[in-house]
């Protein structure tokens, strides 16, 4: 019991721990992570298997680096715990009175005589001392007086506090691993939907894409409206990296797309013998519209964004980016089907139009339309508040600890008749030549006082 | 006028001040290092200004793309530098340290980057990219002096160890090169890990996700929390301190260069 205290109270344990977390997350970067069993198998071959079997593919996930990262947190408890105490005894009941020989062996330290009883000697110390924002305490004993001078006690504590906030952000990390969850909402405008495991729902008001001047996407805007009993309670306009909080939900814009399941279709038809043939046609799926002036009605099956042909030649979609648009249409006199195929808006000149009858018509596919849906990402992290008390806790503990050395100066005075011998000695945590100068600037004032 | 003129003049006044630099190192005479300092100091005057003009141009932070970002380094380089000059006064460190700025300033330079202001993908228009990226590359800024000391200390450490005279103490480039990073420290855990994570949950809503270009900031900055136990628990000083402020470099600059080249994730938008 003993011994397992000792080694996870040990800085050794936190060197190896570091060291074997840092490369673990190292070896995370290099094979990707969370991907299909089908793409490890096409990278690694064999080696697939045994990566999976430890974790590898989910390493940040992994059982074994969430008890490295756990033990790691052990350690800092039980570390910072143990030194600790001394610590703070050490800053609210220090010792005072000290042997002349403890003095002597500091680095910074120095010997004053002044021609002055012990009693206006202190006072002189004290003062000066007081002016440079030292705490002092005093104790004496016959003709002998001990200081000790303090300032800027939080220094000691800077590692602490560093710590204790690394430890809040990995206690926030458990509570969101636990807790947390996230959810993709696809939306177009005018719906409503319902939000998982909350009492509310949401609503998509308006939907925009802004573009720059060169196409790229600039901006996502999505008007959300929370509804409470069907009743509007809050409407925020979302952005990237303007979210939408409410009741600990926060819904961020992820994404956007098109809804391809009701496109409408501008189609024309054209006449190989006649040039000057041109009809032009609105489809919806499923919708026969008569051909002007023709004995012909057109309908709409389907329509794919991404036209692909797939490994066992079926069809497909790559995407949900219309980067190769395709409908497949049919043309009917009557009950008979005269033809039917795939027309493609980016190869005007391909078709793969099947005809049971003969007709002079070919048709393109001009334009399309679909609403635009907005993906909203909801997420519900319980956790993220710890984060950032933990952050302000990680950077004023750094504060502390680099620039807010804790400094002391102890010193025996002692009185022969008029005269006063003061020995004085000082340590700083940090920042050594710097408090070496203020102690020799104390020293000097108090040789040059009266 | 225009922004890449000022790059150019900045870059030029750069160069000199290393020639100075080094004319100060050979020449072992004050007056080529205070040349040599005011040279650096009015290009980085230049820079803060080919800087603003290229915000003001473009409508957004200068570093969202390699280029931009290169550029930014090498400005902080040379503002850490001063304050650094300042502080502890090392100015036989400053020949090398320029070396690191005009390999900066030239591969920001080569016709490799892209230098057109493209516009900023959403998850880029933030304020907290402003302070996620300065911050960190300021703090990075210090790790790469530290990097400079800690090899002119392996060098300095071996002369003194055969009985030569250096320029430099040892003793004294260890105290530097652990200064630098007790400045570097902080300002990257703001910048690197602070505000990357609170601009993550902004933009992504999640503060961590572990993707590569944090995963990597991660390890540089347990590499430095290694450096700075072993010094202030375990009492490492010298050699081994200077290996650890080395590899903590190198990841620095791994997560800086290899991350957008070699790994992919969310943030190898540059
Ligand atoms: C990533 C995790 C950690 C970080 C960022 C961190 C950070 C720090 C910092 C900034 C200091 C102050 C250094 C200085 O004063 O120059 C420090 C000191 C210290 N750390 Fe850590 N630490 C971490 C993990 C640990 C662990 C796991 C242990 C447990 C054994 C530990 C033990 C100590 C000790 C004993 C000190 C000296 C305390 C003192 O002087 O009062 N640290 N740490």
């Amino acid at each position: 019991m003993k011994s397992l205290f000792k080694s996870l109270s040990s800085v050794k344990l936190a060197i190896v721990l570091l060291i074997i977390i840092t490369a673990a997350s190292g070896l995370g970067t290099l094979i990707p992570q969370l991907r299909s069993h089908d793409e490890y198998f096409a990278r690694y071959g064999q080696w697939a298997n045994l990566f999976q079997r430890l974790q590898l593919t989910k390493l940040y996930q992994s059982w074994w680096f969430i008890a490295l990262l756990l033990l790691f947190a052990l350690n800092i408890i039980v570390c910072t715990l143990d030194r600790l105490s001394p610590k703070l005894k050490r800053s609210f009941r220090p010792r005072v009175s000290v042997e002349e020989k403890e003095i002597a062996v500091l680095k910074i330290k120095e010997k004053l005589k002044k021609h002055m009883n012990l009693d206006s000697a202190r006072e002189l110390v004290k003062r000066e001392l007081s002016t440079k924002h030292y705490r002092v305490r005093e104790t004496q004993e016959e003709n002998k007086s001990f200081l000790y001078a303090r300032k800027r006690v939080l220094g000691w504590f800077g590692a602490d506090i560093v710590h204790l906030g690394i430890l809040i952000i990995i206690a926030g990390g458990i509570i969101s691993g636990i807790g947390g969850f996230r959810w993709n909402l696809t939306f177009s405008e005018g719906r409503i939907l319902e939000i998982p495991r909350a009492d509310f729902k949401l609503k998509l008001d308006k939907f925009e894409t802004e573009y720059y001047p060169n196409g790229s996407v600039k901006d996502w805007k999505s008007t959300l409206t929370v509804l409470e009993d069907e009743k509007p309670v809050l409407t925020k306009i979302v952005e990237v990296n303007h979210p939408l909080s409410y009741k600990g939900y926060v819904f961020y814009q992820s994404s956007y797309g098109w809804d391809w399941t009701s496109p409408s279709v501008e189609i024309w038809a054209k006449k190989r013998q006649n040039p000057s043939f041109l009809k032009k046609m609105e489809l919806k799926i499923r919708e026969r519209v008569p051909l002007e002036g023709e004995d012909i009605e057109v309908s709409m099956l389907e329509f794919i964004p991404d036209f692909v042909i797939g490994d066992q030649g079926q069809i497909t979609t790559r995407s949900l980016e219309p980067n190769n648009p395709a409908a497949f249409i049919e043309g009917w006199q009557g009950e008979e089907k005269i033809f039917s195929g795939w027309i493609f808006a980016k190869f005007p000149d391909f078709d793969r139009i099947h005809s049971e009858k003969e007709t002079d018509l070919t048709f393109e596919l001009k334009d399309f339309k679909a609403s635009q849906v907005s993906v909203i990402q909801l997420s519900k992290d319980p956790g993220v508040n710890f984060i950032w008390a933990g952050c302000i806790f990680l950077m004023l503990g750094l504060l502390f600890a680099f620039y807010w050395p804790t400094r002391e100066i102890r010193m025996v005075m002692e009185g022969i008749g008029n005269k006063t011998e003061i020995i004085a000695g000082g340590i700083a945590s940090k920042s050594k030549d710097a408090f070496q100068s203020e102690f020799a600037k104390i020293t000097e004032s108090i040789r040059r006082s009266k | 006028m225009n922004e890449s003129t000022l790059f150019l003049i900045t870059f030029i006044l750069y160069i000199l001040a290393t020639v100075f630099y080094f004319a100060f190192l050979f020449s072992k005479k004050e007056n080529p290092a205070k040349t040599g300092f005011k040279f650096a100091f009015a290009g980085l005057l230049v820079h803060t200004l080919a800087l603003i003009w290229r915000t003001v141009e473009s409508g957004h932070a200068p570093f969202t793309n390699m280029y931009e970002s290169l550029s930014f380094l090498a400005w902080a380089s040379i503002l850490a530098y001063i304050v650094i000059e300042w502080k502890f006064k090392i100015r036989k460190a400053g020949p090398y340290f320029m070396l690191i700025v005009i390999a900066l300033m030239a591969l920001a330079s080569s016709p490799l980057m892209p230098k057109e202001a493209t516009p900023l993908v959403p998850a880029l228009q933030s304020y907290w990219l402003w302070l996620h990226v300065s911050v960190t590359l300021l703090g990075e800024a210090f790790f790469a002096f530290a990097f400079i000391t800690s090899i002119l200390y392996l060098v300095a450490d071996a002369k003194e160890k055969r009985g030569e005279k250096t320029g430099l103490s040892a003793e004294k480039l260890d105290s530097v090169s652990y200064r630098c990073i007790a400045i570097g420290f902080p300002l990257f855990t703001l910048g690197g890990i602070v505000f990357g994570m609170v601009w993550a949950y902004n933009a992504w809503g999640s503060w961590w996700s572990w993707d590569p270009k944090e995963t990597w900031s991660l390890i540089t900055w347990f590499v430095f929390a290694l450096y700075l136990h072993t010094r202030i628990v375990m009492g490492w000083k010298g050699r081994r301190s200077a290996y650890i402020a080395i590899i903590g470099f190198l990841a620095a600059l791994f997560t800086y260069f290899g991350v957008n080249y070699l790994l992919t994730g969310l943030h190898s938008y540059a």
